[in-house]
């Protein structure tokens, strides 16, 4: 069995063994589980080929499994997705060990279900087949509608149902999309396939106004999982309630299936349909980083302060995918994996107080600096790494995302034409000055300050509830944070690599987009030229800021 | 650029990667003070490593000095780069290297040498804070020192915009070091904010920059220049001198971007001393300096520079003079002479701007560091009302003399270093063939004025006059926790006008500064006297100016040749109130430096009554009360930042949240949500049970897909 499926199914087999383990064993099954399959993911990439061709490894296609409808296992990595993978797999075991006191009841269920979240995030980011794509993307609702659910705040219910129908109802627009492609290559080739490269082949041949329509199906399932302004108020609800762990791995993993949705599926499968549409989705990306910045700006609860601060930042990993340049492109790809550190890393700072205080309210808890000197170091170093300083991971792909939108306008030089430009820039880059405001403020609050601690709490707190946790950092929870903050710094210090690896992937995508982004340009320089009423979706695009 | 300034073309070294230690030092110092602080070391151990890793990069840039001939490129690793192609705009290369040119060596000098003074000073300055405390203060320092190096060595705008942030973290760190103090938080977060306003101009700047010219590395940038600063793209290439401009404005503390630097001073004294007076505020002075080529992209790029630093030297001056922080005054003053370096930079004397940088960095430290002593023994009092006669008490005549040097600095008292540097700017303003210019110059030197009175106005209350001091009641400044002992009855110490022997019976003993801060005291000040040998070697013995000859070298180069005498007849004959130029401006400058002391003395060493009685005369008439009012609370622009930005932004974003939740949540999404639930309840008779409401979603929304996709199909995808 190769090493792919091993990374998969070494959860599935730890979440099996959990449900008949003890509970007092069960957190240490869960652990070594993930630990075999970080291992797994570890030594593939070790061994990768494919790191600098942009193809993915192995190429042969799985075994059939439902064979008269052309469904096959085929699992594969290209570097995005062995990147997101592998982040994944990171995570988990950090996950598991922080969630060592956080869960005491109802444990076995918990671990179990934390297993089955991983495995089917691992197997969405594997996938080359479309459907076992979807079968991974939706199986992931159900383990986290359980860990919110049940191990959520006071409006957990609300919290899981709200997700699970939002997302589940985004995702079959997609799945129409899929079908519908599926049919088209049918009937071309006269033989069911949902190979994801097939399905590709077929879809860029489309003509351009059915590329428009799958490309909006498709965005508007992968829009609600980044999620994209409107459509992203079941985010910070579900952060708000899930417990810490649930949060970690919904903002840093479950959301990267949106923008790597946008990666895999919809920007390659319809360039015609992208290049239209991108000046809508760039305006939806901006009006998110602003939007959610602003609302960050106001917010006393601390979790949703960082849940909306996701918003702000994939609404600008989203702007830079939709440069459409590879510098874009790249810039976005490394903020996929590099949000997915800092703010989880910032999660799980955040759980540490809860779990000590109970509240994440600013207004109530503040200062901590002085009672948690080393939590409060790692918070810092994490919000940094959020608010995008040069020498962090953070500033990397925020650099690049900007730089590749100002560029996006510029024509010829690098191969790459754009219709967004510096304006959709310089918006976005307020969300920089915004970004640095909410943070601070957040830790001007929390960690500097007079000490501030909830009065009913402090007393109960010391007697009773969580005697067994230090007052500063155990070093369980510093064993947590520290390869976090290692991953942080060492990317910051040493993108090179990864930026490399990332290039021909990134080129991949946007292989189709120069000619499809030039016709557009003759189009709509056509139109202008004539002066004539251009037809609907052109002078919707042109009324989006396009010269 | 025209070609007579054709900046030399780098050479590429990779055998000179030595001088990278000058970056790593400081980075190894940082980790190292980050493990004593982790480990709660209680020693002085994280200021040793410090100042001996600062002290050590010193020398290694003295002997980068020594061995320089010309500028030159080091690499040392890849830090972003890639390519998608082979063009000059198919890839993105920032890498980690050097590039060092005379500017930078210029630069790192002062830089690091007062860095390492500033250090050992703060060795005892900070003893009180021993432990986790004292080792956080000095990872702060190392931090600043390699971002500062970075920013000034960086090879490439990316390299700079590193250092620049980096800059802007150690700043944060340092000003909010005392962080139970919520004003201190408060200056923190506000210095980091208004900075972060000028870093997006800078990045805006920098993506400019590299669409039109396809690389960020100066070398090739400055080739480019040489070659005519033609570029491929027709982009509205002028407007890379402004979005540079802002992001210098906002890190050197310029209008608009000016009001985080006062409240900076929140920060330990050496803090303030270092980043806030000597070194990180010259960052813009340095960046557009180092740009200054791309500055004639735009003809009124150079004047709105030369405006807003004009403008801004004299709004600060008045500002400054009507404080009663010690430590305020200063940082006005501070605004007010980086104003100086910015008139210097547009009226076109690059050499003036970055040696009136070199000799404010001497005296602006040593100034700082005169108050941070005082500050120090005198339990964190810095009001001037409330100190005096400093020079009588024993113990205290070396810093109330080094005070007085690094005021007469300040003042640009004729033949002092200050005078010279701040003399080739206003020369050149004055001999300006534009008026505005000139007008500009003669505003320096009212300005001048001003910084004369304001600087001893300080001196001779602070240091002259009657012995007489209250220590401060609380614990500002973090400075006075060890002094509590000392302070405990300081509430009900002795009013304005008591005599001098009364404070015996409060038992407050000032304690005089030992080994460290005097022997960096004196230092600094033979570093103040030293920094005019430059000048003194090119006025006296017709020698050049050391200063002048590292700017000509470098891509400020075009700025860096000084006003020529009449006697040499180069031919341009500029008279300032007829006379040759050099001889009316010693007159004219040192009647206002001399102007300014006189009128600060009457004020405030011989009659300090009529000063109260001035002020009290202007604030009991309303026509003239509001200029008092406005200068001591600086023209409210905190408040009309407030009411112009602060507050209408918050407003919104709370609309924008109440929003969020009732409408766009409340309203819309669940509004749509219940749609499937109604219709459930509608057909509840056929099934029943639990799960119902959803069940029936996903088959609404199955169905509203298939007719969607229908509808799409029948209309033949038209």
């Amino acid at each position: 069995m190769s090493l792919i499926w091993t990374s998969i199914l070494m959860p599935v087999v730890g979440a099996a063994l959990v449900a008949i383990a003890s509970p007092r064993l069960s957190k240490w099954i869960s652990l070594l589980a993930t630990l075999g399959s970080l291992a797994a993911l570890a030594l593939f990439a070790f061994e990768f080929p494919a790191w600098n061709n942009g193809q993915h490894h192995p190429l042969e296609p799985g075994s059939a499994w439902l064979a008269a409808a052309g469904i096959r296992l085929s699992v594969g990595f290209d570097t995005v997705s062995l990147l997101l993978a592998l982040l994944t797999a990171f995570l988990m075991p950090l996950c598991i060990i922080g969630s060592f006191t956080a869960v005491t009841e109802r444990v076995r269920e918990y671990y179990g279900w934390f297993l089955l979240l991983g495995a089917s995030i691992i197997l969405a980011f594997a996938a080359r087949d479309a459907i076992l794509f979807y079968v991974g993307y939706e199986f992931t609702l159900v383990p986290m509608t359980i860990l919110i659910g049940v191990y959520g705040g006071t409006e957990r219910r609300i919290a899981a149902v709200k997700m699970f129908v939002y997302t589940f109802l985004g995702s079959m627009f997609m799945l129409a999309a899929i079908i519908y492609v599926a049919w088209e290559q049918r009937v071309s080739s006269g033989a069911w396939s949902f190979d994801i490269d097939a399905l590709t082949a077929t879809a860029v041949r489309l003509p351009a106004s059915a590329q428009y329509w799958l490309f909006a199906s498709l965005m508007i399932g992968f829009a609600v999982k980044v999620p994209l302004f409107p459509l992203h108020t079941w985010l910070p609800l579900a952060h708000d309630q899930a417990p810490t762990a649930g949060s970690v791995i919904l903002a840093s993993a479950m959301l990267k299936l949106g923008t790597y949705g946008n990666y895999r599926f919809a920007l390659p499968m319809a360039p015609a349909g992208g290049a239209e549409l991108m000046v809508v989705v760039a305006v939806l990306s901006i009006i998110a980083i602003i939007y959610a910045s602003l609302i960050c700006w106001v917010q006393t609860d601390a979790k949703k302060l960082i849940a909306y601060s996701s918003v702000a930042h994939l609404g600008l990993c989203m702007l830079g995918l939709f440069a459409l340049n590879p510098v874009g492109a790249e810039g976005a790809v490394f903020y996929m994996v590099n949000h997915g550190l800092s703010t989880g890393a910032l999660f799980l700072c955040i759980g540490m107080f809860y779990e000590r205080y109970h509240t994440k309210d600013t207004d109530v808890l503040g200062g901590l600096a002085k009672k948690m000197p080393v939590w409060a170091s790692f918070m810092v170093l994490f919000t940094f790494a959020s608010i995008g300083l040069p020498g962090l991971n953070g500033f990397i792909g925020e650099f690049l995302c900007l730089g590749g939108t100002f560029i996006a306008e510029h024509d010829g030089q690098s191969g790459y034409p754009g219709l967004l430009g510096p304006r959709f820039a310089v918006i976005a880059g307020l969300g920089l000055i915004m970004a640095a405001m909410y943070l601070l403020i957040l830790l001007g609050k929390i960690v500097w300050g007079p000490l501030r601690e909830p009065h009913h709490d402090a007393a109960h707190d010391h007697s009773t509830a969580h005697s067994s946790l230090p007052r500063d950092l155990s070093a369980r929870e510093i064993l947590v944070l520290t390869p976090l903050a290692i991953a942080c710094i060492w990317l910051g210090v040493q993108p090179q690599p990864m930026l490399k690896a990332i290039e021909p992937c990134a080129t991949r995508m946007l292989a189709n987009y120069p000619d499809e982004v030039r016709r557009l340009k003759e189009r709509e320089a056509l139109a202008v030229s004539e002066d004539a009423v251009s037809p609907g979706v052109v002078s919707a695009s042109t009324a989006g800021g396009v010269p | 650029m025209s070609a007579e300034f054709t900046i030399p073309q780098a050479v590429v070294a990779p055998e000179l990667a030595w001088i990278g230690w000058a970056l790593l030092l400081p980075l190894l110092s940082a980790a190292l003070c980050a493990v004593c602080a982790a480990a709660r070391l209680p020693g002085k151990l994280p200021a040793f490593i410090t100042v001996l890793a600062l002290a050590a990069s010193f020398v290694i840039v003295v002997r980068a000095y020594n061995a320089y001939t010309g500028p030159v490129q080091v690499p040392i690793f890849e830090w972003m780069s890639f390519a998608w192609g082979d063009g000059r705009f198919q890839q993105f290369t920032a890498p980690c290297a050097l590039y060092i040119d005379s500017l930078t060596l210029f630069w790192m000098l002062f830089v690091t040498g007062l860095g390492t003074l500033i250090a050992l000073y703060a060795s005892e300055y900070m003893e009180t804070e021993k432990g986790a405390g004292y080792a956080r203060f000095f990872f702060g320092i190392s931090i600043f020192l390699f971002a500062m190096g970075s920013l000034v060595m960086g090879d490439n705008l990316v390299m700079l915009y590193l250092g620049w942030e980096g800059v802007g973290l150690a700043s944060y760190l340092l000003i909010g070091f005392d962080y139970q103090r919520p004003a201190a938080v408060a200056a923190a977060k506000k210095a980091f904010i208004m900075n972060r306003i000028g870093d997006l101009g800078l990045a805006l700047g920098i993506f400019m920059l590299w669409a039109n010219y396809g690389t960020l590395q100066y070398s090739q940038l400055f080739q480019a220049m040489n070659a005519g600063g033609q570029t491929v793209v027709d982009w509205d290439i002028s407007l890379i001198p402004f979005l540079l401009m802002l992001g210098a404005f906002g890190k050197s503390a310029q209008f608009p971007l000016f009001t985080w630097l006062p409240d900076a001073m929140e920060g330990p004294t050496p803090v303030s001393a270092l980043i806030h007076a000597a070194t990180m505020v010259t960052a813009g002075v340095f960046l557009i300096a180092r740009m200054y080529p791309f500055f004639a992209l735009h003809p009124d790029a150079l004047a709105t520079v030369a405006w807003i630093g004009g403008g801004t030297a004299l709004l600060a001056a008045t500002i400054g003079m009507a404080q009663y922080d010690i430590k305020r005054v200063f940082a006005y003053s501070t605004i007010s002479q980086l104003g100086y370096m910015f008139l210097g930079l547009g009226v076109g004397t690059t050499f003036g701007a970055c040696y009136h940088t070199f000799t404010h960095a001497f005296f602006k430290a040593l100034l700082f560091l005169t108050a941070g002593a005082i500050m120090h023994g005198f339990a964190g009092q810095l009001d001037l009302r409330k100190l005096s006669g400093l020079r009588h008490i024993p113990g205290w005549r070396l810093v109330s003399w080094t005070m007085f040097i690094g005021c007469l600095w300040l003042a640009a008292f004729p033949y002092t270093a200050a005078f010279f540097s701040k003399d080739a700017i206003l020369l050149k303003a004055l001999t300006s063939s534009r008026w505005d210019f000139v007008f500009l110059g003669w505003m320096g030197l009212f300005t001048a004025a001003l910084t004369a009175y304001y600087t001893f106005r300080v001196w001779f209350r602070v240091c002259c006059g009657p012995v007489h001091f209250e220590p401060a009641a609380d614990g500002h400044h973090g400075d006075a926790a060890h002094d509590a002992h000392d302070a405990h009855d300081a509430h009900n110490a002795h009013g304005h006008g008591n005599p001098p022997k009364a404070k015996a019976a409060h038992g407050f003993h000032p304690h005089a500064p030992k080994w460290a801060i005097s022997t960096v005291l004196f230092l600094l000040a033979v570093g103040t006297i030293a920094a005019g040998f430059p000048a003194y070697n090119e006025a006296f013995a017709h020698g050049v100016n050391w200063a002048q000859q590292m700017i000509a070298g470098s891509s400020a180069a075009a700025g860096a040749q000084v006003v020529a005498h009449a006697a040499e007849g180069s031919g341009d004959h500029h008279t300032v109130l007829g006379m040759e130029a050099h001889t009316g401006l010693l007159v004219v400058g040192a009647t206002a430096s001399i102007g300014g002391i006189l009128v600060a003395a009457w004020l405030h060493l011989m009659s300090r009554a009529s000063a109260d009685a001035l002020r009290r005369a202007l604030m009991g008439n309303v026509f003239t009360r509001w200029l008092p009012v406005c200068m001591e609370r600086k023209w409210f622009f905190d408040e009309i930042y407030h009411g112009l930005f602060r507050l209408p932004l918050w407003l919104g974003s709370q609309v924008l949240h109440f929003g969020d939740k009732h409408f766009l949540d409340g309203v819309l999404v669940d509004g749509i949500a219940r749609i499937p639930i109604a219709a459930g309840k509608l057909f509840r008779p056929l099934y029943g049970g639990a799960l119902q409401g959803y069940a029936v979603s996903m088959v609404a929304g199955v169905a509203l897909v298939l007719a969607w996709m229908a509808w799409v199909w029948l209309r033949g995808f038209e």
